[in-house]
């Protein structure tokens, strides 16, 4: 490996790198880079430049080449190469402009650009010993399941996050509408009531199954009022919500410590 | 040496699915003074390290499990008949230390300090449960914020975020790196 690739986790074998005489050393492709903050940083390094001190005009016309040897610019991908690239003509123009005072000189228009790039190289290294651990974790093994228990009903749960929760409500409501309700009900549905109605259920039923309660419920409001009575119950730790998977039905029941989390509002123990 | 309380805790280990916390070992031992409990993991820890047991016990994501060691993995997978198991690519990887070393950091703050669009990485690392969502930032757009997994230190074998490669660890490689360059 060349020379100045030591130590920077930067062309293997594995990619491609394109061997060219012209110019100086090797090329290689802009698909092999990260972000342009990755081919900027090659750059410097290949150049053995002093972060804090980059002569913009040299920097700005190597970063210029990788582009131009791009016959088109797809802009899905290299749109982020485009961008850094207009930055850095604007430094180096900045820094062309004469200075209209010289205590302003401390205002260094790379500075930003500069500390971006102390910043990414701090990750890339970063990244780089988190690969070292990963490489060790794969190779170990774990036991993912337990021994056979007796009771055959215990599935295997997932405690999920308020957001699964409302992925799955809304897969439910999206459902509920494709029905076409065209029955218009002027009933009110208050949280308050709701409120004791799950925990009357779950209290009286034990583990509630999400998907089925919710399609019972008569009307849109009702459900939408009875979605955030759960939200409202799984913040305020009085039930524990529990997805085997994603998509599946949630399942829901009361946490035995509720008392511990008294619910705002009156009413509820 | 306690060696009862040595046996019990490799049973509570071996039956655990999950990193067997300090806590939960309290919960069920009752009252065993802590230094005796501490003792007595290290000296358990010790039995496995020797060369005559291909499994030990490991501290990961603020726990205790048994895992196999790393240098015995090509013969499980001769076993199991697997390949290895696949890595993370690079940009998930790079977004996952983006976030690591600056929870609760939204999208777009990742986004800018990789300089490179980050939904889709974050979308992938979400899906391996990797990193979660934490809540939304009070600022324009409300966007989701994000932070890291306990399958994350899991992952990685760390045992909490303390574990993480230190600035000063990571200050050392740059500075050995810049010599060799030059």
């Amino acid at each position: 490996m060349e020379q100045e690739n030591q130590g920077w986790p930067l062309p293997t074998a594995e990619t491609e790198v394109n061997q060219q005489t012209a110019g100086d050393g090797y090329q290689v492709k802009l698909e092999f880079f990260e972000g342009p903050l990755d081919l900027l940083l090659f750059l410097i390094r290949k150049k053995k430049i002093d972060i804090n001190d980059i002569p913009m005009a040299v920097i700005t016309r190597d970063y210029l080449e990788y582009l131009e040897k791009k016959e088109q610019i797809n802009l899905d991908r290299e749109a982020e190469f485009l961008f850094i690239a207009s930055v850095l003509i604007y430094i180096k123009s900045q820094m062309l402009l004469p200075r209209e005072q010289e205590a302003l000189a401390e205002d260094d228009p790379r500075q930003q650009l500069v500390d971006r790039l102390l910043e990414f190289q701090k990750i890339k290294v970063a990244s780089s010993l988190l690969r070292e651990k990963e490489e060790v974790e794969l190779q170990r093994w774990r036991r993912t399941f337990r021994p056979p228990l007796e009771k055959p009903d215990e599935l295997e749960l997932l405690e999920v996050s308020l957001f699964d929760l409302a992925e799955t409500f809304f897969l439910i409501m999206k459902r509920k509408e494709r029905e076409n309700l065209r029955i218009i009900k002027g009933k009110d549905v208050s949280v308050e009531d709701k409120l004791k109605e799950i925990i009357d259920y779950l209290e009286k039923n034990g583990p509630m199954d999400f998907l089925e309660y919710f399609s019972s419920q008569d009307s849109l409001e009702e459900a939408l009022v009875s979605f955030f009575c759960l939200l409202e119950l799984v913040k305020n730790h009085l039930v524990v919500a529990i997805q085997e998977e994603l998509f599946q039905t949630i399942r829901v029941w009361l946490r035995k410590d509720k008392s511990t989390h008294p619910i705002h509002g009156p009413g509820h123990e | 040496m306690n060696d009862q309380l040595k046996a019990i805790l490799e049973v509570l280990i071996f039956l655990s699915q999950e990193p067997l916390t300090l806590d939960k070992i309290k919960e069920v031992l009752g009252e065993v003074p802590e230094e005796e409990l501490q003792a007595a993991l290290v000296a358990l820890q010790a039995d496995f390290n020797q060369e005559s047991h291909g499994i030990e016990i490991i501290q990961s994501a603020g726990g205790y499990l048994f895992a196999t060691k790393p240098e015995h993995d090509q013969w499980v997978r001769r076993l199991l008949q697997i390949e290895k198991k696949s890595r993370l690519s690079s940009a998930a990887l790079e977004t996952l230390s983006v976030i690591a070393y600056h929870q609760p950091i939204t999208q777009a703050e990742v986004s800018a300090i990789r300089g490179v669009d980050s939904t889709y990485s974050i979308k992938n690392l979400l899906q391996k449960k990797l990193i979660k969502i934490v809540g939304r930032k009070k600022a324009p757009g409300n966007p989701l914020v994000y932070r890291t997994s306990e399958k994350f230190l899991e992952y990685f074998g760390l045992n909490s975020l303390d574990d993480l490669p230190k600035e000063e660890e990571i200050a050392k490689i740059l500075e050995e790196e810049k010599q060799t360059i030059s």
